[in-house]
């Protein structure tokens, strides 16, 4: 039988792990779970990209995704140093109590 | 040859003299009392002599050149081509001019000699020379002067000279704690304001009529427009020419009574006698009130035409007769004034009116060259007469000091009041003052008008002109002079002879040389200057002259002559110049011998015998000529005119200066206008308008910033959300909106 699974079945897949990751980042206060949810946005994007590498028989796509799995191994190095260095000040990663730059 | 360029230094000497004492002459009289009193006072007299040396020169010129009017151009003064008026600065050197400089350089240094001496020990020496300078300044440039504007600057600024050398001792306060000096000073020159005011008025006219101010095209086009009968307008009136020259000789006469002291504006002059002796015999006998004379016999063309005009004044009185009765009038009240005064300088100033009236009398009788005569003899022995009473009260003063310190206590001193001046307190004082005695008695017999002395044969030729015309005239000058030969009959024997009435008198003692040499010299001129006009001297000055018909010439009048118009015009019959008679005339001669000699006698034998002591009194008090001493004029201007101006100055400065002008207008409108308005300003509008927009401004950007800073929460998940939502707005942005 010819392919049932569409581009559009990844679109959506993507679209919704985008969506989760972003509302994760914005309604989630711990500090681990946001980096976890914007890991989820990157992987959702790395998704789509590998989708349409092999929907447009391109391969950039699927070097592209190295490019950011990457970036995103070095970003969550940076932060969760970041979050090692605010925990040991100041006992909690909840992020509504990080607010000294309040105005 | 001729020194007529030199004619400006006469000017020059005494400003220079100014500047001297009036900057450094302090300066040398502090450091060393005797030195610097040598070189101040010797500096300006010796100005004044170069000037009496180029006056001289002047007078040798003006002879080697044919006695002409010269012209001297110094600047241009006034110049306004639109109303085609213009005023010189220019001297004219004619006889007439060349006689008063050399009278006033020549008096003039004489007594500021005298005055070295006189001054000695005031804390203002140097200030009395540079005044004094000051006058001959002013004085020089009445004489000299060929324009009417110009005599008026001399006349204002010896008047001026006159104020402050009055009241040069100006801090002296009398008993009741009134400022008699400057007082004094301050009523001669309003007095004598009066008498300018009719001058300005008069040369406005002239003016008006001329189109020029000076002195020969105004004579001679006087004459052109009498001889048409031309008519002048001046404004909105029109008058005949004959009119304006009665009106303008008549303004003259009152500015005349001011300066030369006539009736009614006499009353300053023995007032003026508050200042210091040299200024007496300077201002008051020699110069200064001789300007008014001097003045008349410049318009002596004026006078004439006013003569043989038809105009009258009041319908009765033509000017030139109102001039000689005035003058004639003067004398005799003058005289009979003298009659009563006790202070010695006070006879002296009474009998200088009393002259002057002689001399205006006889310039309005026409005999101007008698006029002069007895302005220049006059000058000689009323100089003479008030440095001998200088010395006299010298002596006292002296006398005073010497008794104050014999008793030995200064307890003494303030207690009586001694005043040097009062005859009551003299007597006996030939024998210690023989000098002084003998030079006063030649001026006081010239005074009286005795044979050979000067003042005989001036007021003789007055006399007899008066005889020739104006009988009147004559009879009361004649009383006059009687009266005048009786007061100094009087003086002399209180002053000089019977016995000191006081201690003060009996310790009087000579004054010192530079006093006295002054004086031996006036009375050596006393004595000679009748030779200046005698009426018998047959050798003449100009060889070239040829107009009296009997062949005797009287040198004065052959001299002045030439600069009197007036008797060209009679010579040519434009005029009638009553012409002085130029022989001795017996009858008037004797007669005035006459009534002198018997006044000097009665005037001595009266006041032999009494006052015994100063508090005697004077045997005439009983006599109703005592009322004169209640002075007359000055009497009715203390109780008239002076209080009606006082209340006049009071209502000026009071309700009309202090309440209205300052009060009304200056506090209430302008200054509570002003405060109300800044208040305004200050209370309302800054703090509300100009402070409410900068803190308004404050405000909102507070509210603003409030506004802004509510922004950073600090909240991470606000920066989230709103970097998600700005994300979602791009892609929106370049997804649908971007072509």
């Amino acid at each position: 039988m010819p392919n049932m699974v569409t581009i559009e079945w990844y679109l959506a897949l993507s679209i919704i792990l985008f969506t989760l990751g972003a509302l994760g980042v914005l309604l989630r206060r711990n500090a681990i779970i946001i980096f976890m949810s914007v890991e989820l946005m990157l992987n959702s994007a790395n998704l789509l990209f590998v989708a349409f590498a092999r929907y447009l028989s391109d391969l950039n796509g699927q070097v592209l995704v190295f490019f950011v799995i990457t970036v995103a191994a070095a970003e969550v190095a940076v932060g969760l140093a970041l979050i090692v260095v605010i925990f040991r000040t100041r006992h909690s990663i909840n992020i509504d109590e990080i607010n000294l730059l309040k105005g | 040859m001729n020194t007529f360029a030199l004619a400006p230094l006469i000017l020059v000497f005494p400003v220079i003299g100014i500047l001297f004492n009036g900057l450094v002459g302090r300066r040398f009289v502090d450091a060393d009392r005797k030195s610097g009193e040598r070189w101040s006072g010797w500096f300006a007299t010796i100005m004044v002599f170069a000037a009496f040396l180029v006056s001289l020169s002047l007078l040798g010129s003006e002879v080697a050149n044919g006695y002409h009017i010269e012209i001297i151009p110094l600047a241009t003064w006034i110049n306004i081509p639109a109303a085609n008026f213009t005023v010189p600065w220019a001297m004219q050197i004619d006889t007439l001019s060349v006689t008063m400089m050399l009278v006033v350089t020549g008096v003039g240094s004489l007594i500021h000699m005298y005055a070295i001496g006189y001054m000695h020990g005031d804390p203002n020496f140097s200030r009395f020379f540079a005044e004094f300078n000051l006058f001959i300044f002013f004085m020089l440039i009445l004489v000299s002067a060929n324009n009417y504007l110009m005599t008026f600057v001399g006349w204002e600024g010896v008047g001026l000279c006159s104020y402050l050398l009055i009241s040069f001792w100006w801090d002296r306060v009398d008993e009741n704690g009134k400022a008699m000096n400057a007082d004094a000073g301050r009523k001669a020159f309003i007095v004598n304001r009066v008498g300018d005011f009719a001058v300005i008025i008069a040369m406005t006219m002239l003016f008006w009529t001329f189109g020029t101010l000076n002195y020969e095209p105004i004579f001679a086009q006087a004459v052109e427009f009498f001889e048409e009968g031309k008519a002048v307008t001046i404004g909105s009136a029109t008058f005949s020419i004959d009119a304006v020259i009665t009106i303008v000789t008549a303004l003259f006469l009152l500015g005349v009574a001011g300066k030369s002291a006539q009736i009614p504006l006499y009353v300053w002059l023995p007032d003026a006698m508050a200042g210091p002796t040299p200024v007496s015999a300077l201002i008051h006998a020699a110069t200064m009130v001789t300007a008014g004379v001097f003045l008349i016999v410049r318009s002596n063309v004026l006078y004439e035409l006013a003569r043989i005009s038809d105009v009258q004044i009041f319908g009765f009185i033509s000017s030139p007769e109102l001039v000689a009765y005035t003058g004639a009038f003067t004398a005799l009240l003058a005289a009979l004034i003298a009659f009563t005064q006790w202070d010695i300088k006070k006879v002296l100033a009474y009998s200088t009116v009393s002259q002057l009236g002689f001399m205006v009398a006889a310039a309005g009788m026409g005999a101007y060259v008698a006029a002069m005569f007895h302005l220049v003899a006059h000058a000689f022995f009323k100089a003479l007469l008030f440095l001998g009473s200088g010395s006299v009260i010298h002596g006292m003063e002296h006398g005073h000091h010497e008794v104050a310190h014999d008793h030995g206590n200064n307890a003494h001193h303030g207690e009586e009041k001694f005043d040097p001046q009062d005859m009551r307190t003299m007597g006996g004082l030939r024998h210690r003052m023989r000098v002084t005695f003998i030079v006063y008695l030649v001026g006081a017999l010239a005074l009286a008008g005795i044979v050979p002395f000067a003042g005989f044969w001036s007021k003789d030729e007055i006399l007899a002109h008066g005889y020739q015309h104006v009988k009147f005239v004559f009879l009361i000058l004649a009383i006059a002079a009687f009266g005048t030969a009786f007061y100094v009959g009087r003086q002399l024997q209180l002053t000089f002879f019977g016995k000191p009435r006081s201690e003060a008198a009996e310790h009087a003692h000579e004054s010192p040389k530079l006093m006295t040499i002054p004086l031996m010299v006036l009375a050596v001129l006393t004595t000679i200057g009748g030779l200046m006009n005698m009426p018998f001297m047959t050798r003449t000055i100009s060889e070239s002259y040829n107009g009296h018909p009997e062949g005797i010439w009287l040198a004065l009048e052959a001299w002045l002559e030439h600069s009197l118009a007036s008797f060209e015009y009679t010579a040519e019959g434009i005029l009638s110049l009553p012409k002085t008679p130029v022989v001795i005339s017996p009858l008037v001669a004797g007669l005035s011998t006459l009534l002198a000699i018997i006044g000097l006698v009665i005037g001595f034998l009266i006041y032999r015998r009494q006052p015994k002591t100063a508090e005697d009194p004077d045997p005439l008090q009983k006599t109703p000529i005592w009322w004169f001493s209640i002075l007359p004029l000055e009497t009715l201007y203390m109780k008239t005119i002076v209080p009606w101006f006082k209340r006049f100055a009071y209502w000026l400065a009071f309700p009309v200066d202090w309440e209205f002008w300052h009060n009304f207008v200056h506090d209430r409108l302008i200054r509570d206008m002003f405060v109300s308005f800044s208040t305004f300003l200050a209370e309302v509008f800054d703090p509300l308008g100009v402070d409410g927009v900068v803190n308004g401004t404050g405000k909102v950007t507070r509210k603003l910033s409030q506004v802004f800073g509510s922004l950073q929460t600090g909240y991470v998940r606000t920066y989230a959300l709103s970097v998600f939502l700005g994300a979602i707005v791009l892609i929106i942005y370049f997804l649908f909106l971007a072509r």
